[in-house]
């Protein structure tokens, strides 16, 4: 097919700067990849309206699904910053997304779709200096959805702006701060099994100075942000 | 890389992430010559096609390949027919003409090669396209009418196959049909009685067929088994309708029908026509006997497309092409397959069809609006091309029991053309909603009808919500579970999922709006937290748990305050009926709040609370574990009561999370879940429907990763004896005692696990089945409306019909996509889940009860 049109399922050239491996490694990793990067989201949009428009790629008959919404948030503020992550269970998913829902609109805003290697610890959090994504850092346009809204819409949007700055207010960093989504399914043991699944709790004191390392590193790699868009 | 392009030193750190894609791209002559084939026809194809044969015949490359651009770009197959046709000219400077093949006869031969790989892979689409070709070879004189007539017979020879499936028979049908009506004048010519031979074949397939069409019809009136219906068609009594109306008028009208460019060149003189080698359609290995290789595995792959293929009419024949005449046939069969080839590129595909009419006769499509018409109208009016895609787009998308690609496609294809051309599309798709609409109130079939209120939902969500709904209000005075009405809830609330509730709220008019329309909730489809109002007894106690939860105390904290808590209550003076059942829904309730922000909270909150949950879903001392199961659906139920998106996205994890089992899901949807949609007892609606269809794939989803672990470990274990066994052969020349096959006996422990895996799940799989068979059964014969509906008489009557009488038609109607979506998975328990649910109903005549029998036989009879 490939020499007449262009497929939509191919991966772009995007490259997670931070990310430690060659470029080899990584298009192994796109080919199998069941992860994708979702960009040019409004702030406003929700996890839920994601999972409705990205559930038509699911095909939970040939064991897939939406396996979990990873939504990016600003370093600082913990609000969300126009991106995410939406991982399935298929590879055969993510490309039906990138063939189908990338570049249609969602929220009133035409999104974007990439393929990603997988999500990995902190790449939820915007790198730019403000703590958003590097692409809002030095925006000249004015855009109601990302951050700047008209007077018009300001009553209806301040409130649901509200609600958005309570939800995530609770979230933390480090290992375990964003949920597996379940695992395939196994056959259930006995109860002795428990004991490996590894609870959170406030006693967890090495998350947090992880947290600080993860933290500082961020900054000190700000620059190196990769804007996607 | 471009050097020049370097800007400051940030890009130069990132030289990896900009591949040589900036570097000029030098082109060979091969490439220049080939991408002057592939582009043939862009801007006009009979002016081109001597400019290309002298460019190839200058260049004189000792082959040219044709086959991808016959199977990739179909509607240029006519033209690519007329190039090897001049391709058999001698060159005009050609000495030793004569003394060797001509080009086009080298073509033509390679091009058969790679015919017979794509007919031994049974590629069907490519396939039926290049016996396209061949046929208007056929026409051309360059191929040879007696070996046109073998090879389409090599496709009707299928049809007497033993035990041949629809899909396959289907498939042949249409690549022996489309051959014939391109060719058949010339074939007529050379045997007339073969012709009708194969319209023959065609003809006894159609009529003997025993699957039944009236299953797959996509309005459905329960009361007749009639195949044909007012706006639609059945593919194959197309194809048929077309082959006679060509057959008797002599293959006349192909001329008007199939653009044949070929003709308006000189034919080649004395040319030895090319006689197509004898073929035989191999049969359908892989699929049928993988399963009986592996009897533990029952059949590997589930056989679907099954189903004969009704497509939708919206519009007249004045405005789009009949496809029952052969004009019609053509235009649709091109369309069909440009969309089925380009999905990969939804964008392309668009374009591709708004320019079809140029691959098309002259005069078929109004022209464009500021485009000068001088081209009169072929067949004595225009059709409107948008119209013609947009009818057939949704055609596809409307096929039952499923399209045959994703909706999704053909609804992002439906964007992208309203996206090249809005003023031309964009009515076409008002007026496809508007006679969708209509259709609700004759019978659409609910399946098609939830996948017309998904399409209209992602459509307006596209477009700014701008549906004129003020047209539909008259339409609130019908009963409120209308199709209509129900259609306008449902679009409502997709949009809303998709947007939010205030945005949605302010697209609708002013009557709508009012609650008491029940079109649009009151408010925000927010959680209801039972627990919170004050005055509620147990407030205080679900403040103690939430208080946990809220501190991220460890599960064993909160198992512990459960077990207190069903202390408490025994002791208190509110004692609730249940202690534990109330004791259980308080920390389900309490751990969905927590998780209600967002659906990264439920994970959270499920993850971290897992052994929490399996407690709660657990038996206790006064719940079976079915019963706390079902409490567990029912907590999330109350919860998100007003949020039916919610539950269905809860009951997916919980499953995910195995806290309950799709069985348990499909038990409560019947019988607890009954009142949490709109609909009410003894029914099934949209909603409900969803979440058995939820817990259903999933469970059939487990079955098909078992079944693909067990081939990838068997396929392991078979390369590792392999090995072994060629170790051993080495080693034999130095011990000739030792035995290979002790390798074989080694148990694979991994494999073990994965059989045992599988013989749950698969058990697990057929519980579901039977429970939504029961489960329907139950409600359609418990429900003394589902009686009444079925009959011709109350059919007529529908204008009187109330809210009861709607949702037994609607349960019918679930019922019967429930038994031919499903039927691959019930065939292989048929005997089984008859026994459970029919076997009370065996010898009963009452009219009901045979319906009952009559669907479920339809869809499970694999004879």
């Amino acid at each position: 097919m490939a020499h007449v049109v262009t497929p939509l399922d191919q991966p772009s050239n995007y490259k997670d700067s931070q990310s430690r491996v060659d470029r080899q490694r990584q298009n192994e990793l796109l080919s199998k990849s069941t992860t994708l990067y979702i960009g040019n989201l409004s702030f406003y949009t929700t996890e839920e309206q994601i999972y409705e428009l990205f559930s038509k790629c699911a095909n939970p008959e040939d064991g897939g699904g939406i396996k979990r919404i990873i939504m990016g948030l600003d370093r600082n503020t913990r609000t969300p910053c126009g991106f995410c992550f939406v991982e399935y269970y298929t590879h055969a998913e993510a490309l039906a997304s990138m063939k189908y829902v990338s570049g249609t609109k969602l929220d009133e805003r035409i999104i974007r779709c990439d393929l990603d290697s997988g999500y990995k610890e902190g790449r939820q959090f915007g790198r730019g200096k403000s703590g958003g994504q590097v692409r809002d850092e030095h925006r000249q346009d004015y855009d109601p959805g990302r951050g700047g809204w008209g007077a018009q819409a300001q009553r209806l949007e301040a409130e649901r702006r509200r609600e958005v700055e309570e939800r995530y207010a609770d979230v933390q960093d480090g290992p375990g701060a964003v949920a597996g989504g379940g695992g395939d399914w196994r056959e259930v043991e006995g109860s002795g099994h428990d004991g490996r699944k590894r609870g959170r709790s406030p006693d967890d004191e090495g998350d947090n100075t992880r947290t600080l390392n993860q933290g500082h590193r961020t900054r000190l790699d700000e620059d190196m942000e990769a804007e996607r868009m | 890389m471009s050097y020049n392009e370097r800007r400051g030193g940030y890009r130069r750190r990132h030289r990896d992430d900009y591949d040589d894609r900036r570097r000029e791209a030098f082109e060979t002559p091969e490439d220049k010559l080939k991408t002057s084939i592939i582009k043939l026809g862009e801007v006009d194809p009979m002016e081109e096609l001597p400019r290309l044969q002298k460019q190839i015949q200058e260049f004189a490359p000792v082959n040219v390949a044709l086959l991808s651009e016959v199977t990739e770009q179909p509607y240029k197959i006519p033209y690519y027919a007329a190039l090897v046709q001049l391709l058999h000219e001698p060159p005009t400077d050609a000495e030793e003409a004569g003394a060797r093949p001509s080009l086009g006869r080298l073509v033509l031969e390679d091009f058969w090669k790679g015919f017979q790989t794509y007919l031994d892979k049974l590629e069907w689409r490519e396939t039926r396209l290049c016996i396209q070709f061949f046929a208007h070879l056929t026409v051309a004189e360059i191929v040879s009418p007696d070996s046109m007539v073998s090879l389409l017979q090599a496709f009707t020879a299928v049809l007497d196959g033993f035990n041949v499936s629809h899909k396959r028979a289907k498939r042949a049908v249409l690549c022996a049909a489309e051959g014939l009506m391109i060719s058949g004048a010339h074939l007529k010519l050379y045997s007339s009685r073969s012709v009708s031979e194969i319209i023959n074949a065609v003809q006894i397939f159609s009529e003997t067929t025993t699957i039944p069409k009236w299953l797959v019809r996509p309005t459905s009136s329960l009361h007749t088994d009639a195949v044909t219906i007012e706006n639609g068609d059945e593919m194959i009594d197309t194809i048929l309708q077309t082959l006679q109306t060509l057959n008797d008028t002599g293959f006349a009208q192909v001329a008007e029908s199939f653009p044949q460019p070929y003709l308006a060149f000189a034919k080649p003189d004395d040319l030895t026509p090319f006689n197509l080698p004898l073929v035989l359609v191999p049969p359908e290995t892989d699929i049928e006997l993988d399963g009986v290789a592996n009897n533990t595995e029952e059949a590997a792959q589930i056989k679907k497309d099954e189903w004969p293929e009704y497509y939708l009419r919206l519009f007249d024949d004045e405005v789009s092409p009949n496809p029952n005449t052969p004009a019609g046939y053509a235009v649709r069969s091109a369309l069909l397959d440009i969309i089925s080839v380009f999905d990969v590129n939804r964008k392309e595909c668009a374009r591709l069809l708004l320019e079809y009419p140029k691959w098309n006769l002259p005069g078929a499509f109004k022209p464009k609006p500021g485009a000068p018409a001088d081209v009169e109208p072929a067949l004595d009016k225009y059709w409107q091309l948008e119209s013609t895609i947009l009818e057939l787009i949704l055609g596809m998308l409307l096929i039952l029991p499923e399209s045959p690609q994703r909706s999704i496609y053909y609804i992002s294809l439906i964007t992208e053309l309203c996206k090249l051309s809005p003023s031309t599309v964009g009515p076409a798709v008002g007026k496809s909603i508007r006679k969708l609409y209509a259709a609700l109130s004759e019978g659409l079939d609910v399946e098609a009808a939830r996948r017309f209120s998904e399409w209209f939902s992602i459509h307006m969500s596209n477009f700014g919500f701008q549906w004129v709904w003020k047209e539909w209000v008259p339409d609130l005075a019908l009963a409120m579970q209308h199709p209509k009405r129900a259609f306008m809830r449902r679009a409502v609330e997709f949009e809303i999922r998709l947007s939010y509730y205030d945005r949605i709220l302010k697209t609708l008019p002013e009557p709508m709006q009012s609650p008491e329309t029940l079109t649009i909730a009151e408010k925000a489809p927010g959680p209801y937290f039972e627990y919170e109002d004050a005055a509620n007894p147990y407030h205080e106690a679900a403040q103690g748990v939430l208080n946990l939860f809220r501190g991220r105390a460890k599960a064993e904290d909160v198992i512990g305050q459960l077990q207190s808590l069903r202390t408490t209550l025994e002791a208190s003076e509110e004692r609730p009926v249940n202690v534990d059942a109330t004791a259980n829904s308080i920390v389900i309730q309490s751990l969905l709040h927590i998780g209600s922000r967002s659906f990264s909270h439920l994970l959270n909150a499920i993850e971290r609370y897992l052994p929490l949950l399996r407690q709660v879903a657990d038996s206790s001392n006064l719940l079976s574990a079915a019963e706390a199961k079902a409490g567990v659906l029912t907590s999330v139920g109350v919860f998100w009561q007003h949020n039916p998106h919610m539950v269905g996205i809860v009951f997916d994890k919980l499953m995910q999370y195995q806290i309950v089992d799709p069985n348990d899901v499909v038990g409560w949807t019947f019988t607890h879940g009954v009142g949490l949609g709109l609909g009410s007892s003894a029914s099934l609606n949209t909603f409900e429907w969803g979440l058995v269809r939820g817990a259903l794939d999933k469970a059939n989803g487990r079955v098909l990763i078992a079944r693909r672990k067990i081939t990838a470990l068997r396929k392991e274990e078979d390369d590792t004896r392999a090995r072994a066994k060629a170790r051993a052969n080495e080693s034999m020349e130095v011990d000739a005692d030792a035995k290979p096959e002790d390798d074989a006996a080694v148990d694979n422990p991994a494999l073990t696990t994965t059989l045992k895996a599988l013989d749950s799940l698969t058990s697990e799989q057929k519980s579901g089945l039977s429970r939504t068979l029961e489960g329907f059964v139950a409600c359609i014969t418990q429900n003394p409306y589902a009686r009444t509906v079925i009959t011709e008489q109350a059919w007529h009557n529908r204008a009187n019909w109330d809210d009861v009488e709607w949702t037994a038609w609607e349960t019918w109607g679930w019922y019967r996509q429930f038994c031919r979506a499903y039927s691959p998975y019930l065939r292989e328990f048929s005997q089984a889940l008859y026994t459970v649910s029919f076997s009370k109903l065996e010898t009963s005549t009452d009219p009901t009860d045979e319906l009952l029998k009559k669907i479920w036989s339809a869809a499970t009879d694999s004879t």
